[in-house]
């Protein structure tokens, strides 16, 4: 009996452990990291309206809307939706420390919605990221970076240069991935913001106006 | 101080000309073009027309623009329909809304809804100039060389959560010319309709997502 009990513990014990640390760059060369900072360049010019037609899929609800991002100045974004008639959802002021709601329409105002947007567009707008940690296999060099409990992995497509997703991640699991499809390296033509602990995606397809 | 006193001179001839241009309608001529408007969208069985919609937002830098057709038929089956810069439809018929977000379906019954009530009669009031609710709204009543203007804000608290004001722009046929929504950030949407067709058979096959 005693037996089946130290197998059933060391079984335990090795599923814990290799469910404990997160696979985001399993099989990945780590490295001595070659930059301190990754400035994210998607959103960054001020002179550009960021307009993208968005649908959100929660649940198996469908909605849709209008995302709008604005470079106000060197360091502070506003982030709004809008339906599609133009009424206003919400409209935040965001920077990569801080974050204000102008304002939210009452029946999305419930605590777990607001931390959900509020995560969700401020690591989408966070400009600048402290490089603590280097990776690397054939396709992606990956920068890890400190996100309060949390940890951010960059991943830069090789060929092209640019940012292709951001894993959000505890040490054990991850929690957000962000994927764009670069149209410059200002301007990323879509975007998808998928969670991994709950039932929602984000998808943003930019807007030639 | 020479240049505030200034300043006041400026702001006061800029208003001024402002009410020079809106007046504010006499009782006599509100009474005639409110029988001239119910009498307008009594005859009006069908209305068909495109529409550019300018959404202004005061970080933007611009308006963002979106266009389409809208169907209606008389009592209340409304199609709103934008073709540019993306493909959105919403039907409202039989106290139900129908949604064609390119291609994703969804519905949503009214029946139960006070608030969508109210937005409803809003719309297919505002299309078929049958707005004057005083029971609603507190209105207002202006004219122009151009149009004759009518003021609406909303009297019911959850509707004023949504919308300041509205403004309705009408020719001097009697007909919707443009639509001015307020939000309560001061923020607004405003749609031109153009290319009117009035009483031309409309299927009601339309009038389906």
């Amino acid at each position: 009996m005693r037996r089946y009990q130290i197998l059933f513990f060391l079984i335990s014990s090795c599923l814990l452990l290799s469910g404990c640390a997160v696979k985001t760059v399993k099989g990945f060369e780590q490295q001595a990291p070659a930059v301190t900072n990754y400035p994210v360049t998607y959103f960054s010019d001020a002179k550009t309206d960021y307009v993208y037609k968005a649908h959100i899929a929660i649940y198996g609800r469908d909605f849709g809307g209008i995302f709008i991002a604005k470079k106000i100045n060197d360091t502070l974004y506003r982030a709004a939706f809008t339906t599609e008639f133009g009424n206003k959802l919400f409209d935040f002021e965001i920077t990569d420390t801080s974050f204000k709601v102008n304002y939210i329409l009452d029946e999305l105002d419930k605590a777990l919605i607001v931390n959900t947007l509020k995560r969700d567009f401020m690591l989408l707008l966070k400009q600048n990221h402290a490089v603590q940690e280097q990776y690397e296999d054939k396709q992606n060099t990956v920068y890890k970076s400190g996100d309060g409990k949390r940890s951010n992995y960059l991943f830069l497509d090789k060929s092209s240069g640019q940012l292709a997703k951001i894993v959000n991640a505890t040490k054990s699991k991850e929690k957000t991935i962000i994927s764009y499809t670069p149209q410059s390296n200002i301007l990323a033509k879509n975007i998808v913001i998928e969670h991994k602990n709950i039932k929602l995606k984000i998808e943003l397809n930019y807007l030639e106006q | 101080m020479k240049n505030s006193v200034l300043y006041v001179f400026f702001l006061m001839a800029v208003s001024l000309s402002g009410f020079a241009q809106e007046q504010k309608m006499s009782a006599a001529e509100v009474t005639s073009f409110k029988n001239g408007v119910n009498a307008t969208a009594k005859n009006t069985k069908t209305l068909t027309t495109d529409f550019v919609q300018f959404k202004h937002m005061d970080f933007l830098s611009k308006d963002i623009e979106t266009s389409g057709k809208m169907s209606f038929k008389a009592p209340a089956m409304l199609l709103w329909q934008y073709t540019k810069p993306y493909q959105y439809s919403v039907v409202f018929k039989n106290n139900k809304i129908t949604i064609n977000d390119a291609g994703k379906k969804s519905a949503m019954d009214m029946g139960n809804s006070k608030m969508f009530n109210k937005l409803n009669k809003l719309i297919v009031g505002s299309v078929s100039g049958n707005v004057f609710d005083d029971a609603e709204f507190t209105i207002t009543y202006f004219k122009t060389a151009e149009y004759n203007i009518t003021k609406l804000v909303p009297k019911d608290a959850a509707l004023k959560k949504y919308i300041n004001q509205m403004e309705l722009y009408f020719d001097k046929k009697n007909m919707v010319a443009q639509v001015k929504m307020i939000e309560p950030s001061n923020d607004y949407t405003t749609i031109v309709f153009k290319n009117k067709v009035v009483n031309a058979p409309v299927p009601d096959s339309v009038f389906s997502n």
